[in-house]
């Protein structure tokens, strides 16, 4: 998939590219207005990631002109405001989610993967992975043809997984991803080692491969191995 | 005691003693103007007893009349010292003793001194100074009767600035936002007390105001360093191997940074909701978000063996669903947190209120706890979880109220 980054912090720009960088990814990257706007108007991505105050210009107007002319890339807004007050002007003129500041990697990564496959998909909504196939509307999981039951949780944190496939996943950013950041997640670490017991029991069970690895007591790891 | 009670305590009682002395001094001196009334009366009689001596070189027929009545008594040698006094009169046709007064004198009736004693009743007198008197006190009752109704009516009347005033000051919230509205008077007073209150309330609300901004622009400022660190930290983890010390440190650093994120997005969210900048109302479904929060909760409910009881009856809001999330999840999150192992929870919801209601141990100060930063003995929170929803109470006007009893305890949301 193609993506372009728009954020003007240095630091956080280098660290998405460098995420998502690599496999099945083409990313680019803008630090303001000007050159977002110049490219959005040239080149066409699956996914633009972009941040609202920008120098010379806010991110909102980039979603503007993307709608204004046609086009429908997808857009995640990353943006420091809470998600109480630009939310839904971003998501009114027509950005497809949006994410808080400050944001685990992997999270900002399994959104622009829903959005993209929303997009690209269009209309088929099944998710294969090797032996797993995943239908996204009806939320089931078939391993060769046989239905795996997996919890709402346990659903989700596979999607998760394959979204980050590759990638250490910590267990910081699993306990947000399934808990939301208003509960206290240092308490919650227990249960993510049984959430992901489960799923690997269930997939193995089911036969296919174990692809979960834990990764040195920090995280996860999914692994195409 | 108010005001016009102790300024009418003083002014009556003043009042009264003036009246008072008034009224004495006024008895004595009527009293004694008559007296001399009499003691003329008195004299005249004397001066006929001795024109009628000096006619008839006899003393005269006594007689009594119109409370008046004189007295011949031999005397031996020496004549009796002309004299007044005072003295008590017998009504002969009344039968009681009447305050009077006496002249002494003495008249000589061809060689034989006489005492002459010439009395006459005050009882007229004694009549005239009871009216008086009783005028008097009819007049301080009634002019003290005027003087309360008056002080009350004009008082209060006068006052009203001053009490629309206090008013305002006693309903005064930095979080509110319609400032102190001006009370026009027409005394000076209450004009520079309202000016004054209206000055204050503005600098005390611009200050607050200020302050929160910055609040809301430091934690706002802070969220862009701190993604940066989250970012480094997710694509430090992607590098290499780590040993086991080193996993340790960056376990470490991530359950530090995520408890930065949350200490500042707590910070950000209060302020926030102090400076009413929450809007986005929508239609709420707090029985739909109340049994997502239960299911984001089951695994530590389910750990710790906790008998939940639900009664979730349908309840609409009309608010900002992110608030009522966040006031749902605390609330949950410090019953099953502050709970022990197979201990009880209970959540109840209605048209009219919230409660949910937990075992636990200790118990702690409500007011306390509310404050921001304060955390109970063993709390692992962040000290903001409850002044949150305290905070997110107020903001729509509900009620948030703590009862223990014994190890239940039970918060309640009032709708």
């Amino acid at each position: 998939m193609k993506i372009l980054i728009v954020e003007d912090e240095a630091g956080l720009r280098d660290s998405i590219e460098s995420y998502f960088t690599g496999s099945d990814s083409i990313c680019e990257t803008a630090g303001d207005f000007t050159t977002a706007l110049a490219k959005v108007s040239v080149y066409r991505y699956d996914c633009v990631i972009l941040d609202l105050t920008l120098p010379q210009g806010t991110g909102l107007d980039i979603v503007k002109h993307l709608k204004e002319n046609g086009h429908n890339d997808g857009v995640l807004i990353i943006s420091a405001k809470n998600s109480l007050d630009d939310r839904l002007t971003g998501l009114d003129l027509g950005a497809d989610d949006y994410l808080t500041k400050p944001f685990h990697l992997s999270e900002l990564r399994s959104r622009v993967t829903a959005i993209v496959r929303r997009r690209t998909f269009n209309g088929s909504s099944i998710l294969k992975f090797n032996e797993i196939n995943i239908d996204l509307d009806a939320k089931t999981v078939k391993v060769n043809d046989a239905i795996v039951k997996f919890t709402r949780k346990e659903y989700s944190l596979l999607l998760y997984f394959i979204a980050n496939k590759g990638k250490v996943v910590s267990k910081s950013a699993i306990a947000e991803h399934l808990w939301g950041d208003s509960i206290d997640i240092a308490d919650n670490f227990d249960f993510i080692y049984s959430h992901i017991k489960n799923i690997r029991k269930k997939l193995v069970e089911a036969g296919a491969n174990d692809y979960i690895q834990a990764a040195y007591g920090m995280g996860y790891k999914f692994t195409d191995a | 005691m108010k005001l016009f009670d102790k300024y009418n305590r003083v002014n009556i009682g003043v009042t009264i003693i003036i009246m008072l002395v008034t009224g004495i001094v006024y008895y004595y001196t009527i009293s004694h103007i008559l007296t001399g009334q009499i003691d003329k009366d008195l004299v005249l009689e004397e001066n006929e007893v001795f024109s009628y001596v000096n006619k008839n070189h006899r003393l005269p027929d006594v007689y009594e009349s119109n409370h008046q009545q004189i007295v011949f008594a031999p005397l031996k040698q020496q004549k009796a010292q002309r004299r007044f006094l005072d003295t008590v009169y017998r009504d002969d046709d009344e039968k009681d003793m009447e305050a009077a007064r006496a002249l002494i004198s003495s008249v000589t009736v061809s060689g034989q001194n006489y005492r002459i004693i010439v009395t006459q009743s005050k009882v007229e007198t004694e009549d005239l100074i009871q009216i008086i008197f009783l005028i008097t006190i009819g007049v301080i009752v009634a002019l003290l009767a005027i003087l309360i109704i008056l002080n009350r009516v004009i008082l209060k009347s006068i006052w009203k600035p001053f009490y629309k005033v206090l008013f305002q000051l006693k309903e005064f919230s930095l979080a509110s936002h319609p400032t102190v509205s001006s009370t026009p008077s027409t005394i000076d007073e209450f004009t520079e007390l309202n000016q004054a209150v209206i000055n204050m309330a503005d600098r005390v609300k611009s200050d607050y105001q200020n302050l929160k901004v910055f609040t809301e622009n430091a934690s706002h400022e802070l969220m862009t360093p701190i993604s940066i660190i989250n970012s480094k930290l997710d694509t430090l983890v992607q590098t290499d191997e780590f040993t086991d010390k080193q996993s340790k440190l960056l376990n470490d650093i991530y359950g530090t940074v995520t408890r930065l994120t949350r200490l500042n997005k707590s910070m950000l969210l209060l302020a926030k909701i102090e400076n009413g900048l929450i809007k986005d109302n929508t239609d709420v479904n707090v029985k739909l978000i109340l049994e997502e929060c239960i299911y984001q909760h089951e695994e530590m409910i389910h750990q710790l063996g906790i008998n939940l009881k639900t009664t979730l009856g349908e309840k609409q809001l009309l608010a900002n669903k992110s608030l009522i999330e966040i006031l749902l999840n605390n609330l949950l999150s410090n019953a099953i947190r502050h709970n022990y192992q197979n201990g009880e929870l209970s959540i109840e919801l209605d048209a009219e209120k919230l409660t949910i209601t937990n075992t636990g141990k200790g118990s702690f100060d409500f007011d306390k706890v509310l404050k921001r930063f304060y955390k109970s003995d063993g709390s692992e929170g962040i000290g903001l979880g409850l002044t949150l929803c305290k905070q997110i109470c107020d903001n729509y006007g509900f009620t948030f109220r703590y009862i223990q009893e014994g190890k239940l305890h039970s918060f309640s949301v009032i709708f």
